[in-house]
């Protein structure tokens, strides 16, 4: 028992020799495991996050949301519907909303017009003020907004001020800050006016009677998607659910935007890298060692334990290393560059950090897909050397 | 050494996710600021232009097409043809107008 467990022992110490011998070899599948999991980490990370926070955003909506279809498009709905929406079984209460963009410069921002009535429907207490305080019935119609962090930072007001914002009819404005959304909630509201229903519908001239959608609370007791079923007759009206919407922005922020291609792009690139280099070591040098290591005793089994050894060390040293630099990058510096080129966020205010997201699965799916091609692309070539008889491999390396 | 650093490393990043995913299960949300804005969406923008809205600009970019179709030139840069894809046609509700409502 001894002997094998000094016969193993002598065996990684060879093999952590080899990595000081062939630094070469271990410099190139460094680096490239490196930049791999550096970039590949620092996406699925903040594609974790970025799914985290849809997902709380999305079990808030309303249970059902309506619009109002035109030719396959959406349109303003006439609160007339909300008589007709009231009356299915299982609704709890129907809430105006009306909201849309405004554009300050090259910037678009997002501008939600608050049912008064549903000012006191949640269920909660909005703490994530900074300043000032939220929205309350008595705003209605008197330009009254609470803004997010980066709006107050671009625009440079503060609770107290007032700002005049140009509509897309070309008429002016003017709104009273009474609120100061915190960096808690910048996240979900660093873009956002929030105002009362009146002063969105003014801004935006919206026809009289008519809103941006409709928000649809379904008692508890009942089941949305029954609920939902019992609209169907209702003409050119369109309803999500919550599900529907959560599928949706999976499907933006989730495997299909552009993160799956560029997970098997690099990938690609570093097996091809990897395999380059090992073509490299597999040549004459490594077919020499192997006759040499064969002549001294050393088994089949032996070889494959050497380069196993030699691999795995490789491989933890840089996938760990990636991803923890692929952390910082995402965490710290809001991964500059590799974000905007790779996923296509058209806009991150640099007063916001990105929710980064180091998830168990994220971190053992990294390791499935550097580890286990490295340990194949290494194994396999030391396994063909090792079964050609020792004086033929010395003597073709020798030639 | 390296061997010996790929064990601390690992450990480290280990430490770092257990922390981060501890931090995500314990994090407050505003819940109460959501419910009452109640848009579903994040105050990040895609290459879609809008994120916010429920669905329909999110993928297809509707209103800004020309008579008889749909722009997908921004969403397939992103994806891939839309058409080509299942889920544009039957999973992701809103894109065939075609489809049983509800």
């Amino acid at each position: 028992m001894r002997c094998m467990i000094r016969k193993h022992k002598n065996l990684l110490n060879y093999s952590f020799d080899c990595l000081r011998r062939y630094r070469m070899r271990t410099a190139v599948i460094l680096i490239t495991f490196l930049v791999a999991t550096t970039m590949i980490s620092a996406v699925l990370f903040t594609k974790d996050g970025l799914e985290r926070e849809a997902e709380v955003s999305v079990q808030s909506a309303p249970d059902l949301t309506l619009q109002y279809l035109k030719g396959g498009r959406v349109e303003p709905i006439n609160t007339s519907y909300i008589s007709l929406i009231s009356g299915i079984p299982g609704v709890e209460k129907v809430l105006k909303r009306t909201w849309g963009y405004a554009g300050i410069g090259k910037y678009t921002f997002v501008v939600v017009g608050l049912d008064p009535d549903g000012l006191n429907y949640s269920r909660g207490v909005i703490t994530s003020l900074e300043d000032g305080r939220f929205l309350t019935p008595e705003d209605e119609g008197t330009g009254n907004i609470v803004i997010g962090k980066l709006l107050a930072y671009m625009l440079n007001v503060k609770v107290g001020d007032d700002i005049i914002l140009l509509s897309e009819s070309v008429e002016t404005n003017k709104f009273h800050v009474v609120g100061l959304f915190s960096d808690a909630s910048s996240i979900y509201t660093a873009d956002m006016f929030l105002m009362s229903l009146g002063d969105a519908n003014k801004f935006f001239s919206m026809p009289e009677g008519q809103v941006t959608d409709l928000c649809v609370y379904v008692s508890p007791s009942e089941n949305p998607a029954t609920v939902a079923s019992r609209m169907n007759s209702i003409p050119n009206l369109r309803v999500l659910d919550q599900d529907l919407l959560l599928r949706g922005y999976k499907a933006a922020y989730g495997a299909r935007g552009g993160i799956f291609t560029t997970l098997w792009t690099i990938l690609l690139v570093a097996v091809a890298l990897i395999a380059f280099s090992q073509a490299i070591v597999v040549g004459h040098e490594s077919q020499f060692e192997v006759g040499l290591l064969k002549t001294f005793g050393f088994s089949t089994l032996d070889i494959i334990e050497v380069r196993l050894a030699e691999s795995l060390v490789i491989g933890f040293f840089a996938t760990s290393l990636g991803m923890l630099l692929g952390f910082s990058y995402a965490a710290f510096l809001n991964a500059p560059g590799l974000v905007d080129i790779l996923l296509g966020w058209a806009y991150l205010p640099r007063e916001f950090r990105l929710p980064v997201y180091v998830s168990l699965q994220s971190v053992f799916s990294i390791y499935a897909v550097t580890v286990i091609p490295l340990l194949i692309t290494t194994v396999v070539p030391a396994w063909l050397n090792a079964i050609i008889d020792p004086e033929l491999a010395m003597r073709r390396a020798a030639a | 050494m390296l061997p010996v650093l790929a064990i601390i490393l690992t450990a480290a990043l280990v430490s770092v996710s257990v922390y981060s995913e501890s931090q995500w299960s314990m994090r407050k949300y505003d819940r109460a600021l959501r419910e009452v804005v109640a848009l579903p969406s994040i105050a990040i923008g895609t290459n879609y232009e809008g994120t916010r809205n429920p669905l329909i600009e999110v993928f297809v970019r509707s209103l800004y097409d020309v008579p008889g179709g749909y722009d997908y030139i921004v969403s397939s840069s992103f994806i891939d043809t839309p058409t080509w894809l299942r889920d544009f046609r039957e999973t992701i509700p809103g894109f065939n107008f075609t489809a049983v409502k509800g």
